[in-house]
């Protein structure tokens, strides 16, 4: 063979090789869920809604029985992600449509309410949840950094009209948790459900509670 | 002369009888590579499929939609089918069913780099492949990290991938590390080094570096299956908890860790009784002192990780609780075990490194080797101590705190018999007429950066230093100076030292010494930052960091690149002058007195025409009318004397060198 035609070879591997690389870039290392923009179009003073539901297993993709959050864009799709834009120093009025069911929790300051205004559980103020009662707490949504937590009261989990795959709509049952924060300047906050409701990895705390875009996720706050 | 042969060398002469029956199949029918994938495949599809028959049924698939028995089964089957694809049990099986197997022949040609090989320079450059294979999918990811930490708020990656790719970088690093000198280095020079025609157990040799490519696809399959979010480390009980990446993590390693026990036999048995008649143990080159104390540890701290391994993969599958406090394990276990290995694990990396650089030094500097029995003393005093310093990882993770001092102790005497070893290179060194080549540059960068490394854990290894700076960037700083800029610049001085040997072919020296220099100014650049961005409070494994900590990490990131390029000049002067343009090499280039520039180049296929009969150390420079060894006059047959004309192998039946009359007793190869 002459050293052109090795020449030719190697380059020819080395091609592949590179293809290779960008291939696994892009399918295994670039899937974050998108990033919801409810920033752009803002008036400065005004506040953004923000709408989220929960539901008990999100029903498809690569984990279609892992718990999820979703998201409403506005366009008012429903979106599978927990990363969404946030203008700074503006007032969220918060939504979260709450369509799975509850257990006791084992940390009980889970069920206070903080670091938010105006939370109201199906029109009631809501400022504490006991999670022996009723049925019990499904998940939070918390914001460490903000100092935000706020419970998410269950539905039966034997309802007849209970949501098995998301999105659910508002004929299926559910329990509407409402309040209102402030974001902070610009930067990201990290948000996550602090309920163990992995179900099948080991205390709960596996799964989708590790993962973006399921109980995991970034308060991305922009200018 | 004769009196100076004390060395018991039975089996040197063992070689296989004539072959009578060979394989005739063309050679895309037999078995290869492909055939090794093939089986893989094959293998994943039906273990898949038994997890599923076994797991479906049950609770926690059900609940999360993962079947980790599916996955395990998938992932371990995979590998038996790879290695059966490649034949590596066709000996045994053979043997099992009372059948004689086929003899093998001495292969020629390019083709015999794909198969099971028992030739054990073959298998030195199957390893020099999957080896760089291993070094340049890490460093790949670790651009990766690099790139993620350019902006301390933008991100490139999400927090959640970001994880997964440095858990990736550092188990495939740490893969590699674990058999990068001791698989390709090893095997293809302890047999030439100590006067022998082959290894003790070639089949195992060959094994070994299948299973260490097997690894490599099984780690890979960490990304397509979620990653893992452990770190190289796996702690328990998030390794418990984690996605199904956490079992391509998990059973990747207890294969990596069987290559490595099997290798370690293999070498240990090989030094111990296959030397040359007159390689007494004070003639034994350092470098085989080095992999004598690495197989020691290979032997008697790998199977604690196989062990640990397998109990975090019944906790995932069959729901047992080794590492699961509430059910009566302990998560701590786990970490108790992995150190276990895992410190010794650090001295696997870095005996080896420190061997080459004892070859490197004399060569260079035209001196014998400065105190070389201290050099062996320190080695085995390094492998021997290795074992009582693990609980120094746990300071901060539960350990009990009277245990603290003895352990900052032992790990603060460690540093003694390797003080011998770095004394032993300078002593060398010292009015030395130097030749720069690029095997002496990489060796001296060894001693500067491993000086960085190993002060620094010596300050690490003091508990309220270690309290303040635990799981932080100072931490990484650390390891990476003295495994990659020990290990890896020695790894690279071997390759070009030895590799105009074991290749044939000349390597650009001026393309070398360009790789050199920009990998040892951007290593530094890269990682000596990571010192002060630790100590400014940076934790590990975390993609978010403070803004005011930007400017240092972007340098380091920049540096990274350009350290990474070097490596690209590494793989263009490997291809260009071994392949594209190759230069045919002096048999003796540096005019080395080891036995491994002995012999002609290419090595014949049984290395020796005839054994030598060693006479002297390799490194009396300073007497260079001193023969090392004597190739003429030992009485045994030579292998053209032998074997007929067109013949690869000489009969088996020749007399042992120590002249006792007894023929060897164990089997042929075949």
């Amino acid at each position: 063979m002459s050293r052109g035609a090795r020449a030719s070879v190697a380059g020819m591997l080395f091609a592949i090789a590179v293809g290779l690389v960008v291939f696994v870039a892009m399918a295994f290392l670039r899937t974050e869920p998108p990033t919801v923009d409810l920033a752009s179009g803002h008036q400065a003073g005004k506040p953004v809604d923000l709408t989220l539901q929960t539901v008990g297993s999100i029903g498809y993709g690569i984990h279609p029985e892992w718990v999820s959050y979703l998201v409403k864009d506005q366009q008012g799709k429903w979106i599978h992600s927990t990363l969404w834009n946030l203008p700074a120093h503006t007032t969220v009025h918060v939504t979260i449509l709450q369509y799975d069911s509850g257990s006791p929790i084992r940390n009980q300051q889970r069920g206070l309410v903080t670091g938010v205004g105006g939370a109201m559980l199906n029109g009631k103020r809501l400022t504490n949840v006991n999670s022996y009662e009723g049925n019990g707490i499904g998940h939070t949504f918390s914001v460490p950094s903000l100092g935000i937590n706020v419970p998410l009261v269950g539905v039966a989990g034997n309802a007849k009209d209970f949501c098995n795959v998301a999105p659910c709509t508002m004929q299926e049952a559910h329990n509407t948790v409402t309040f209102t924060f402030k974001t902070p300047g610009v930067g990201q906050y990290h948000w996550q459900c602090f309920v163990p409701c992995g179900l099948g990895y080991l205390y709960g705390n596996g799964g989708p509670m590790q993962t973006i875009g399921y109980m995991d996720g970034l308060l991305k706050v922009v200018a | 002369m004769a009196s100076t042969i004390t060395t018991p060398v039975a089996g040197n002469t063992a070689a296989p009888p004539p072959a009578q029956r060979v394989r005739n199949r063309p050679a895309w029918a037999s078995q290869h590579l492909g055939t090794a994938l093939i089986g893989a495949v094959a293998g994943y599809a039906f273990g898949h499929w038994i997890g599923n028959v076994i797991g479906a049924g049950y609770t926690v698939p059900q609940s999360n939609g993962e079947n980790d028995v599916a996955v395990v089964l998938g992932l371990a089957l995979g590998a038996l089918g790879y290695l059966i694809g490649i034949g590596a049990f066709n000996y045994p099986l053979a043997k099992l069913i009372g059948r004689e197997p086929l003899p093998e022949v001495a292969e020629e040609g390019w083709q015999r780099y794909f198969r099971f090989n028992l030739d054990h320079k073959v298998v030195g450059m199957q390893y020099v492949i999957v080896s760089l294979l291993f070094l340049f999918t890490g460093g790949l990811l670790a651009m990766a990290i690099r790139t993620e930490l350019l902006n301390p708020t933008n991100h490139f990656f999400g927090a959640g991938t970001y994880i997964a790719v440095v858990g990736e970088h550092g188990t495939i690093m740490m893969m590699m590390a674990s058999s990068v000198v001791i698989g390709p280095l090893g095997n293809w020079l302890v047999p030439l080094m100590i006067g022998s025609r082959r290894m003790a157990f070639p089949r195992v040799e060959a094994t070994s570096v299948w299973l260490f490519s097997a690894g490599y696809l099984v780690i890979l399959t960490a990304l397509p299956l979620g990653g893992f979010p452990t770190g190289w480390t796996g702690y328990a009980p998030l390794q418990t908890q984690s996605t199904a990446g956490m079992d391509s993590y998990l059973v990747g390693f207890a294969i990596i860790g069987m290559g490595m026990i099997l290798a370690g036999l293999n070498l240990g048995a090989t030094i111990i009784n296959y030397r040359a008649p007159g390689m007494t143990w004070g003639r034994v080159p350092i470098f085989v002192w080095s992999v004598l104390a690495t197989t020691a540890l290979l032997v008697f701290a790998t199977p604690t990780l196989v062990v640990a391994g397998l109990f975090g993969i019944l906790d995932r599958t069959a729901l047992t609780a080794f590492y699961v406090n509430e059910h009566g394990g302990s998560s701590f276990l786990w970490e108790n075990l992995f150190w276990f290995f895992g410190h010794p694990e650090v001295y696997i990396m870095a005996l080896p490194g420190f061997g080459i650089v004892g070859e490197i030094l004399p060569v260079f500097s035209r001196k014998p080797l400065f105190a070389y029995k201290v050099g062996a003393a320190g080695m085995l005093g390094v492998a021997l101590l290795s074992f009582f310093v693990w609980q120094h990882h746990l300071f901060q993770s539960g350990i009990n705190p009277d245990m603290r001092p003895l352990f900052m102790l032992t790990t603060e005497l460690i540093s003694i018999p390797t003080g011998f070893i770095f004394l032993v290179g300078l002593g060398t060194l010292w009015k030395a007429r130097i030749r720069f080549e690029p095997p002496m540059l990489f060796a001296l960068a060894v001693y500067f950066n491993f000086l960085i490394g190993g002060v620094t854990g010596v300050f690490l290894s003091d508990v309220p230093v270690n309290v303040t700076v635990h799981g932080s960037f100072f931490v990484l700083a650390h390891f990476h100076y003295t495994i990659m800029g020990g290990l890896i610049f020695a790894f690279f001085g071997g390759l070009y030292y030895w590799l105009p040997k074991m290749t044939g072919k000349t390597l650009n020296r001026k393309l070398a010494i360009w790789h050199f220099w920009i990998m040892f100014v951007f290593f530094n650049l890269t990682f000596f930052p990571m010192f002060i961005i630790g100590l400014l409070g940076q934790p590990r494994r975390v993609f978010e960091y403070a803004t005011r900590l930007q400017g240092l990490n972007d340098f380091s990131s920049v540096s990274a690149y350009i350290l990474g390029s070097s490596f690209l000049i590494f793989a263009f002067n490997f291809v260009w002058s071994i392949y594209i343009a190759p230069k045919r090499a002096e048999s003796n280039p540096w005019g080395s007195r080891g036995l491994e520039w002995q012999v002609p180049t290419p090595v014949p296929h049984y290395n020796f025409e005839r054994l030598p009969v060693v006479v002297a150390d390799p490194y009396h420079y300073d007497e260079p009318d001193q023969g090392v060894a004597d190739f003429g006059t030992f009485s045994e047959p030579a292998l053209s004397e032998v074997a007929a004309p067109g013949e690869q192998v000489p009969p088996a039946d020749v007399q042992s060198p120590d002249d006792s009359g007894d023929l060897d007793p164990r089997p042929p190869i075949v």
